[in-house]
């Protein structure tokens, strides 16, 4: 009996969440499967793209289905700063530091493409710290509420 | 801190938005740019020849384009500069086109001073070409390559043949100077004229010769065609030595020069 009612409470509290973790995984997969379906006819030019990218949605779908698990505890914070960081270094990475060179084979010449991002890449990272920035606050509210609670 | 929390949310989604909304409306706008070159065009002009390409710009995108530079750099298989050239168009507003024509000068008169041989050897030129541009004020951009351009010689081969005389007098001979080369210039046609002067080999004379006589041909010799011509000049037959030079003046659209010295005998 007793071992029942820890079931459905078990079954209660996570199975909106793992439904909440696959929905989120799904809809982060998403943009990132059309962009490399976009980026799929030019990947010669963008070798380093497609695995970095793999490795990227990995560690990121992996922080946010913890993150979903964590919630309503300290860590939900520290996986969403994580996963801000993890955003922040691909985008770096990703942009070749903002400046993106390609040499490009036509006709027989190579075409040499210099592309700035930069200014991009600052608006990127602006985000990536915004959203550390709110974790980070979230972080501090979380504990200083449960402080009060036990304080009371 | 609830407000706090709140504004950075709705801080990091505007700024997604807003991120998302540029990238996306950038993408579409540089597709809508078209850019493209014209024939390009050759012609000589006082000592110069110009290329000149056509450079056409139509800005149908969202933003606008400015400090658009394009550069041209042409040196010789030595590397030695041989010109360069910039053409710089301050903004393209959005929903406008441009067109412009980029000319590349090159002197023929340096060219001669210089590297006379391309006058006469054919050769290859390097053309470093880069465009740069600034897209919605925010993205620079640039392209650049390198080609080569053959040089073809517009006197290619030039030779002078064995001297002939006609009798005349007994004080003045014709003499007949068999002389060729070919224009392998892609370019232009050397049309104009060419001046002839004979010297002898007298070694008293102020400069180690005297002049025989002196003529001047026309010249009309199409690009890559060939020129197989003599000139006829009235010599004095008392000065005539078995060896000495002959000097050739051009005087073209393109190009003049000289001397050109060519020994004989």
């Amino acid at each position: 009996m007793v071992e029942k009612g820890q079931t459905k409470t078990f079954a209660r509290k996570f199975v909106p969440r793992i439904i909440k973790a696959a929905l989120l995984v799904i809809i982060t997969y998403l943009p990132l499967y059309f962009l490399s379906a976009f980026i799929e006819p030019f990947q010669g030019f963008f070798p380093w793209y497609m695995p970095t990218t793999n490795i990227f949605a990995a560690v990121f779908m992996i922080f946010l289905v913890v993150g979903v698990f964590t919630s309503g505890t300290i860590y939900q914070y520290v996986f969403g700063v994580a996963r801000a960081l993890v955003t922040m270094m691909f985008f770096i990475y990703v942009l070749n530091g903002g400046i993106i060179a390609l040499a490009v084979p036509v006709g027989g010449a190579s075409v040499n493409v210099m592309v700035d991002l930069r200014v991009i890449l600052a608006m990127l990272v602006l985000t990536c710290l915004l959203g550390i920035g709110k974790n980070v606050v979230q972080a501090i509210d979380f504990v200083s509420a449960r402080v009060e609670t036990k304080e009371l | 801190m609830r407000y706090v929390v709140r504004a950075l949310g709705w801080a990091t989604k505007i700024v997604w938005i807003l991120m998302i909304f540029f990238a996306a409306t950038s993408v579409y706008s540089a597709l809508n740019v078209k850019m493209g070159f014209g024939q390009p065009q050759v012609f000589p002009s006082s000592g110069c020849m110009i290329i000149s390409v056509p450079l056409f710009v139509n800005n149908t995108g969202l933003y606008d384009l400015s400090e658009l530079n394009m550069t041209v750099t042409v040196t010789d298989c030595n590397k030695s500069l041989v010109s360069t050239s910039a053409t710089f168009v301050p903004s393209i507003p959005r929903g406008s086109s441009v067109e412009t024509a980029h000319n590349v000068s090159l002197s023929l008169e340096d060219i001669t001073s210089k590297l006379l041989d391309y006058l006469f050897n054919d050769s290859v030129f390097n053309l470093d070409l880069s465009l740069k541009l600034n897209f919605a004020r925010a993205i620079p951009f640039q392209v650049s390559t390198n080609m080569t351009m053959p040089w073809g010689a517009p006197l290619y081969n030039f030779s002078i043949g064995q001297i002939s005389y006609n009798f005349l007098n007994f004080t003045h001979q014709e003499a007949i100077i068999p002389t060729s080369f070919e224009n392998h210039s892609p370019y232009f046609d050397v049309d104009g004229t060419m001046r002839v002067e004979i010297y002898n080999d007298n070694a008293t004379a102020p400069d180690n010769g005297e002049l025989l006589g002196l003529s001047t041909s026309n010249l009309n010799v199409p690009s890559h065609s060939g020129y197989d011509g003599q000139v006829e000049t009235i010599v004095d037959v008392l000065k005539v030595t078995g060896s000495g030079e002959v000097h050739f003046y051009f005087e073209t659209s393109a190009f003049i020069i000289g001397p050109v010295v060519m020994p004989y005998g």
